[in-house]
């Protein structure tokens, strides 16, 4: 069964322009001037009970727009949606029970007390009796590591702290589908390591639908099995990642210091982006050689000093899934 | 029975918040003690002997402080809140719960209001005290009937600034509306008693909601009377009534075309 499932959605958005200037802010005030914005632009796709499906694009694509739509929060311009065949719009009450959300920018713990009292709160919420929410609560203070961060208040948490008791609090009431939006946004490589782990064991444990929206490549390549890419409010793909990963995510960038200066003649698959006398960035092409093939090059040359390994920033993936697309229809 | 308890452990949260968040309360407590110093000194100047329009000094500087106590005591920041919500995006972790936002928001100020009316009151029988001493003639067995229309005014002034505090799901800036309430509270009630007012503005208040948030407790703390209290409780209980309606009224609206913002 489809837990989800969008056909030709769409979301405009009206907002008001003005030009600068007293004269402009009067004229504003007698006839005000709206302005379109096709935030969501006829998309349609289905994800089915269980999937783990990455909604990915650049900043402003219409994610969160999209995500706001599949929860009832916004209303859609035009379009049909179901969750878990439930209209959003509609049934959002009855659809709350089942679907979990976390915003990685906003918080829904309260910023002053400790998140046990948040849980507390959402369990009553959300109508988990007593005992069932101690025991989610133990469940989830285990899988997570709260511990003592339970009873530490919100606003001494650090960012990673907090995102995973925002996870947790979304998981109270054990939701059919967890939305999560840019939930690794800001945190350092290590914790981006765990939240993304966690999101794996949700899923395998419980079969939990995960729709998670993201622009960090990372993000997708590690634990979503499909991806769909959005830009300016329309799909341009929808491919197993395996595919995006063959056919776009298929660089890396590694940055390398060396103690002294260094001349690099770089093997076939590696291109040199940058480079000064004692430091290079170069793309490597993961088909046709291993990060581990290029690293040992890297040391064979001696007196490596830093050295990094970055994703492709979610930009240069989508220019290059816009050049790939002409080059075919030419 | 489940949806009541829903709401009783929102109530217990947010009281818990409000004892925490104790700083707040600080600062309010210095502005409540400058505005009443000014104005003590204020009626104390215009006040050379007797009464103006039936209040006796004492009786005025209780006025003021009952109308303050219950200003003070419904500041937990509903409306800009709504609004800061709405701008940063939060709305959408409020929205897609299962319980009625309206309701929401009302048990989680009524923490706030619980706490700050218990602190504010200390406070107001302190001052009260300290600068003119106990009001002639009044009697604990009547005060807790005072309190009821103290419990109503604050009641009434949350839900029409919830209601207004609503239209920010709509419209980009609605401080203006704050603005304009906020005045018209002071004027007709809060700053003076309605029988300060000319003739024709007072038959224009009593048709209006705000001196049923101010003056009707205030008076009948400093000069309670069961003719009063039949004639006011009643028309809070209306107005109540109105402004519940008004604030379900606009959510429904506002939540059909909001605006979420914030990516």
């Amino acid at each position: 069964m489809n837990a989800i499932y969008v056909e030709n959605l769409s979301k405009v958005y009206r907002t008001r322009i003005k030009e600068e200037g007293l004269q402009a802010s009067f004229k504003a005030l007698v006839k005000p001037v709206y302005k379109e914005v096709q935030a969501v632009n006829d998309i349609s796709f289905t994800v089915e009970q269980g999937e783990i499906l990455a909604f990915i694009g650049p900043n402003g694509a219409g994610k969160s727009t999209t995500i706001k739509m599949l929860t009832g929060i916004l209303h859609p311009t035009s379009g049909r949606v179901s969750v878990l065949g439930l209209d959003p719009v509609r049934q959002r009450r009855e659809l709350s029970y089942r679907i979990g959300t976390v915003f990685g920018q906003k918080s829904q713990l309260w910023f002053h007390l400790p998140p046990i009292d948040s849980f507390v709160l959402l369990g009553a919420i959300y109508d988990v009796d007593k005992k069932t929410l101690n025991k989610r609560i133990a469940e989830l203070t285990e899988l997570f590591e709260l511990g003592e961060l339970l009873q530490t208040p919100v606003r001494k948490l650090s960012l990673g702290q907090r995102i995973r008791c925002e996870v947790a609090a979304s998981l109270l009431h054990e939701p059919d589908i967890l939305f999560l939006d840019e939930p690794t946004i800001g945190l350092d490589v290590v914790i981006k390591q765990s939240i993304r782990q966690l999101i794996l064991r949700m899923n395998r444990e419980r079969g939990t639908t995960i729709f998670l929206t993201s622009h960090d490549t990372g993000d997708v390549e590690r634990i979503c099995k499909r991806a769909i890419i959005i830009d300016q409010g329309r799909i341009i793909l929808d491919q197993p990642v395996k595919r995006l990963k063959y056919d776009y995510l298929n660089r890396k960038i590694i940055a390398v210091r060396f103690e002294f200066p260094q001349h690099l003649e770089v093997p076939e698959g590696v291109k040199l982006e940058k480079s000064t006398d004692i430091s290079a960035r170069l793309s490597v092409d993961t088909r046709i050689c291993s990060i581990d093939g290029v690293m040992r090059w890297l040391i064979a040359q001696g007196g490596v000093a830093d050295i990094t390994v970055e994703d492709p920033p979610m930009e240069e993936v989508i220019a290059s899934i816009f050049q790939q697309k002409e080059g075919k229809s030419q | 029975m489940k949806a009541v308890g829903k709401y009783i452990t929102v109530l217990r949260i947010s009281l818990q918040n409000a004892f925490v968040y104790r700083s707040n309360v600080l600062g309010g407590f210095v502005f409540y003690i400058m505005f009443m110093f000014v104005f003590f000194n204020l009626w104390r100047a215009i006040y050379k002997s007797g009464e103006v329009a039936g209040y006796s000094l004492v009786q005025m500087v209780w006025y003021l402080c009952m109308t303050e106590l219950i200003m003070f005591g419904c500041r937990t920041g509903v409306f800009f809140q709504m609004n800061e919500d709405v701008k940063s995006g939060s709305i959408a972790y409020q929205l897609n719960r299962p319980y009625h936002y309206v309701l929401y928001q009302f048990f989680n100020a009524l923490g706030g209001m619980i706490f700050n009316l218990l602190l504010y009151g200390l406070m107001a029988i302190v001052i009260g005290m300290i600068m003119v001493g106990p009001i002639p003639g009044f009697s604990f067995s009547t005060l807790p009937y005072s309190l009821i229309s103290i419990v109503l005014g604050m009641c009434i002034n949350f839900f029409f600034l919830m209601a207004l505090g609503l239209t920010a799901f709509r419209l980009e800036d609605n401080t203006a509306f704050y603005l304009i309430y906020q005045k018209l509270v002071f004027m007709l009630g809060m700053f003076i008693p309605v029988e300060f007012l000319p003739g024709w503005l007072q038959t224009i208040t009593r048709y209006l909601p705000f001196s049923y948030m101010t003056w009707a407790p205030a008076r009948l703390i400093v000069a309670f009377s069961w003719e009063l209290f039949w004639a006011v409780v009643p028309v809070q209980l209306l107005w109540l009534t109105v402004s519940f309606v008004l604030t379900m009224g606009m959510y429904r609206y506002g939540v059909a075309g909001i605006q979420a913002h914030g990516g």
